[in-house]
């Protein structure tokens, strides 16, 4: 088998869960350090609205930059998230035959459901589900949602979390994600490392070197008063916008070492205050409008639920 | 009657590995409950589990349960018929409720005489009738750690439920649960299987998973895994497989296959424990050593697959381990690169707990209450210094960071690498030992007194800022704490002073800090431990209580008296002394007047003569014994004192109505009673 380039194996993702009734997304134009937190996951998995979506998200983590030394870890590196709301039954299969999609044979390779229960602090958030093992290499994560931003969902989304980078790095064996081929161009052949190891070098210094701390601190303060104001004003996506903001604010810090262990919980609880208020708002605003992607029955449930929670 | 087999299978999506099994074990006993409370004889309950089912297997279940007769009782005989011979109102009343003429009732011969009543046949239950209602019954039964929702619906389970599958012999019987209704359709191996098996009966179940590359039952599959992994390793190299780890590998897989892969020599420069801790706990992987017990480079690892091609499955567990393995040499070089003692500067970053401090703070406590109990353990305080100062160092390494378990293995690493002596190194790994109940205890006397010191500490902070445990919350693991500090003086020092212990444990703390009865509060909880600790040793609750009730002034002390007691309480006089020593206790409670000594002149009955000369020949063989602690001797005097105590209060009456005669007589009870008091309060154990 000739493997994929790394393009193609985001390309083929798509298709595949296109083909599934996915709504195939861009990125989020914002840093994020997952792909839950688009509002394509994290909001739409509230509320009783059904939602199927596919799509890639540049993630950021700070701490994980490496300089470009490390053949495994990035500050900034891709996950193709799918989020299939209410959750199928066949939900595990159709991720199997993405597998097969991308040329792995599931009787030639190990492939297993490890459990795996995954919590975001920040969030709000928690399900249940598992890391899947590839020859004993976790190449995804799959959760059922529980809750999200504090609020029980129901329906209940089901999240699959590819991590391309590895998946491509499998598939092309190859040891350092820099070696990739991204792609086979007339002019010849573009790797990983062509295309972002500059890119971690220098986030990598920007991250733990020269960050400005101080202002940091005070972009931060800045987003949760935004944040708390445009919650205020009944504008919960932009509301949420600032969450975000906040929390990788709150990750450029981090990875700064500028907060202490007992400060570093508290500045999480900030961020998760925020995302709840931001969560809270956005079900208000799709009440308003009648929960219009929900199945009727589960509108009319969620309705009343509200319904009683504001007169208690 | 004829019976038949029965099978239920709850088809899952995969379940945590840890939990499955007590998950089926639950189901199990769940519908073997159910079925013989509805009066169905059953045969025998077979158990399977796989990660994605849970079934039960019961055999013989019997069609219908025998009718049983069941008798409903009216008036009395007597009261029946008047003295005309007709039937009286009370009767006919009965008659009338039970909706027959009285002329049907019958007379029914009860324990309290013959009644007018009927005899009712109850119908035995229906196995397929009941079914239905006894699985969902059992289903609930069983335990589910963390509930979780899917779809639009809310069934909760631990997993989403895929399938249900509830045969009587060959029929399938209707049930429905989360959504899904039964059938005989089960699903096949995700990979080598088919989608939609069906089961033509339940006697063919497990041999039709079979065929579907599905091993069903748990013990199978482990002992098949336990095989391969054998037969991949030579006559010269052992394969360690512990029951966790084999449990936990059986519970990832419906059809195991083992495969050998192997790593770079280059990694065995790095502790042994981290590279087994990488394999085991990331991977799940069996390691290899030589006959020494040298760890070699190779893993075993298995898979669900019987793979078209092995050599892929092999290539990719090394391509996932290499970089593992790389991560724990590269934190092992860094942590070289620094001193433990630079690192023990950074321990005052680290918080122990808010009220507590850091763990510099809790290192230096630890060394100074160490330091002064080097006497008594006959511990070197050269060696506990240097060992206290460097003993949580290695909590900052890197290596520790990602290998928790490592602490104290680290530290011992770089301890050495740093020049310092082996016993010092041993001090600074051992001060952790026991890490869980029934390991192994410090080797050298300079680690106990670390192991203890940092014990102490734990259990005095912790205490003395008021967080106790609570139920089954128990975040500083204090219990494992106290079982531990128990067994280390028991070794060590068992004659140490526990109140001293502790206080000087408390003194070591800012003053202010700890609550003022901290030491009582520990000494407590530390005494509540012991039945945990004695549980294995066949030492009661009971013989505790008589032996703490006398003194609890060193373990060591409470631990010869306990198994005194316990070896005494199994002879025969132990029950009659038990006995009079709770008469005896329980007359003098009463009294509330000034005892005296006992004045032989006012010895007036033989048997109370008798008694006081068997006190007195005993009272200083008895002291001696106690004085050696040899309290199995000490028990054999009391013994003897047995045919006198039976005698005299057999034959002397205490309560004598003369006030001198009645106090000598509580004076030579008042002095059995202390006699056995040196000993234990063997009142306790009485019945």
């Amino acid at each position: 088998m000739s493997s994929l380039t790394f393009q193609e194996l985001i390309l083929e993702l798509q298709r595949f869960w296109g083909e599934n009734g996915c709504v195939i997304m861009q990125p989020l134009d914002l840093e994020v350090g997952a792909g839950t937190f688009h509002p394509a996951t994290f909001l739409k998995a509230l509320g009783p609205e059904n939602w199927n979506s596919a799509y890639v998200q540049p993630s950021r983590r700070p701490q994980d930059g490496r300089y470009g030394e490390n053949p495994n870890r990035l500050q900034h590196y891709y996950q193709f998230q799918v989020v299939m709301k209410p959750s199928p039954a066949d939900f595990q299969e159709r991720y199997l035959a993405s597998l097969k999609r991308l040329g792995l044979d599931p009787l030639e390779h190990d492939v297993r459901f490890v459990e795996d229960n995954w919590e975001s602090p920040t969030l709000g958030a928690w399900g249940l589900g598992w890391e899947v093992w590839l020859n004993g290499m976790e190449v995804s994560q799959f959760t059922y949602f529980q809750q999200a931003g504090g609020l029980e969902c129901l329906p209940v989304t089901g999240e699959i979390t590819y991590g391309i980078e590895r998946l491509a790095m499998y598939l092309q064996d190859v040891d350092s994600v820099y070696d990739l081929v991204w792609s086979e161009t007339p002019t010849g052949t573009i790797k990983y490392g062509d295309v972002f190891h500059q890119n971690e070098v220098e986030m990598s210094a920007y991250n733990f070197q020269h960050a400005d701390t101080d202002h940091l601190f005070t972009h931060f303060d800045f987003c949760e008063r935004e944040a708390q104001r445009l919650v205020a004003l009944d504008l919960p996506l932009p509301a949420y916008e600032f969450v975000m903001k906040a929390s990788h604010t709150f990750n450029l810090l981090d990875a700064r070492h500028a907060i202490g262990v007992t400060e570093r919980q508290r500045y999480i609880l900030r961020v998760r205050t925020l995302a709840r208020a931001a969560a809270q708002s956005y079900v208000g605003s799709r009440a308003k409008l009648g929960f219009p992607l929900a199945d009727e029955d589960l509108a009319a449930a969620a309705l009343a639920r509200l319904a009683e929670e504001d007169r208690a | 009657m004829s019976s038949r087999t029965v099978l239920f299978e709850l088809g899952v999506e995969e379940l945590p590995a840890g939990e499955y099994c007590a998950m089926a074990d639950a189901l199990a006993d769940a519908l073997v409950t159910g079925l013989t409370n509805s009066g169905l004889a059953i045969g025998k309950s077979r158990v399977l589990a796989t990660p994605r089912r849970l079934s039960v297997l019961i055999t013989d279940v019997e069609e219908r349960a025998k009718d049983t007769e069941q008798a409903v009782l009216g008036p009395p005989i007597s009261a029946a018929r008047n003295a005309e011979g007709e039937w009286t109102p009370a009767a006919i009343g009965f008659a009338k409720k039970q909706g027959i003429a009285p002329s049907d009732l019958q007379s029914i011969v009860t324990d309290k005489g013959e009644r007018l009543g009927i005899v009712k046949v109850v119908k035995g239950a229906v196995s397929v009738d009941v079914l239905p209602t006894l699985v969902s019954q059992a289903v609930n039964q069983i335990p589910v750690s963390k509930r979780m929702r899917w779809g639009r619906e809310r069934h909760e389970f631990l997993r989403p439920v895929q399938w249900l599958v509830l045969l009587y012999g060959s029929d399938t019987i209707d049930l429905s649960l989360f959504g899904l209704n039964a059938s005989r359709t089960t699903r096949g191996h995700r990979f080598h299987g088919d989608q939609a098996v069906e089961v033509a009966n339940a006697d063919v179940y497990e041999e039709t998973l079979r065929a579907q590359h599905v091993i069903a039952s748990v013990e199978e599959r482990k002992a098949l895994i336990s095989a391969q992994v054998k037969a991949l390793v030579s006559d010269s190299e052992c394969a360690i497989v512990e029951d966790d780890l084999l449990n936990e590998v059986a519970g990832l897989v419906e059809w195991p296959v083992a495969l050998r892969g192997t790593f770079d020599t280059a990694f065995l420069a790095v502790p042994r424990q981290a590279l087994i801790s990488s394999m085991r706990e990331h991977q799940k992987y069996f390691h290899i050593e030589d006959q020494n017990g040298t760890l070699l480079p190779a893993f075993i690892t298995v898979s669900n697959i019987q793979s078209k091609n092995p050599q892929s499955v092999i290539y990719g567990n090394e391509k996932v381990i290499r970089p593992r393995l790389a991560d724990a040499a590269f934190f092992f070089n860094t942590d070289k690169q620094t001193t433990l003692a630079s690192k023990a500067t950074r321990l005052k970053g680290v918080l122990f707990q808010r009220d507590l401090g850091t763990l510099a703070d809790k290192q230096r406590r630890i060394a100074s209450v160490a330091e002064s109990l080097c006497s008594s353990l006959g511990a070197d305080a050269v060696t506990v210094n240097a060992a206290g100062t460097l003993l949580k160092a290695d909590l900052v390494s890197d290596m520790v960071g990602e290998f928790p378990e490592l602490q104290g293995i680290a530290g011992r690493h770089y301890a050495l690498h740093d020049g310092e002596t082996e016993s010092v190194a041993d001090a600074i790994e051992q001060h952790y030992w026991p890490k869980f109940s029934g390991d192994a205890l410090p080797l050298t006397p300079e680690a106990a007194a670390l192991a203890l010191a940092d014990r102490l500490d734990t259990l005095v902070g912790i205490f003395g800022i008021g967080q106790s445990p609570t139920g089954s919350k128990d975040p500083f693991a204090l219990r494992r704490a106290s079982l531990a500090a128990i067994r280390i003086l028991l070794r060590f020092a068992p004659g140490a002073n526990i109140d001293d212990l502790l206080q000087k444990a408390s003194a070591s703390f800012n003053e202010g800090v700890l609550a003022p009865s901290v030491v009582e509060t520990v000494k407590g909880y530390l005494l509540d431990r012991l039945p945990a600790h004695y549980d294995e040793q066949g030492v009661s609750v009971d013989v505790l209580r008589s032996v703490t009730a006398v003194g609890t002034d060193s373990f060591g002390d409470i631990d010869s008296r306990s198994l005194a007691v316990t070896a005494f309480a199994g002879t025969e006089a132990a029950e009659a002394l038990a006995a009079a020593n709770k008469r005896v206790a329980n007359i003098l409670a009463k009294v509330n007047e000034p005892i005296g000594e006992v004045d032989a002149a006012l010895l007036l009955e033989p048997a109370e003569i008798a008694l006081s000369g068997a006190l007195g020949r005993s009272r200083d063989c008895l002291a001696a014994a106690v004085a050696d602690n040899d309290f199995p001797e000490a028990l054999n005097q009391l013994a003897l004192l047995r045919r006198d105590v039976d005698s005299f209060f057999d034959t002397v009456l205490v309560n004598a109505e003369d006030k001198a005669v009645r106090l000598n007589r509580l004076a030579l009870l008042q002095e059995l009673r202390a006699q056995f008091l040196k000993v234990a309060d063997l009142a306790v154990l009485a019945r």
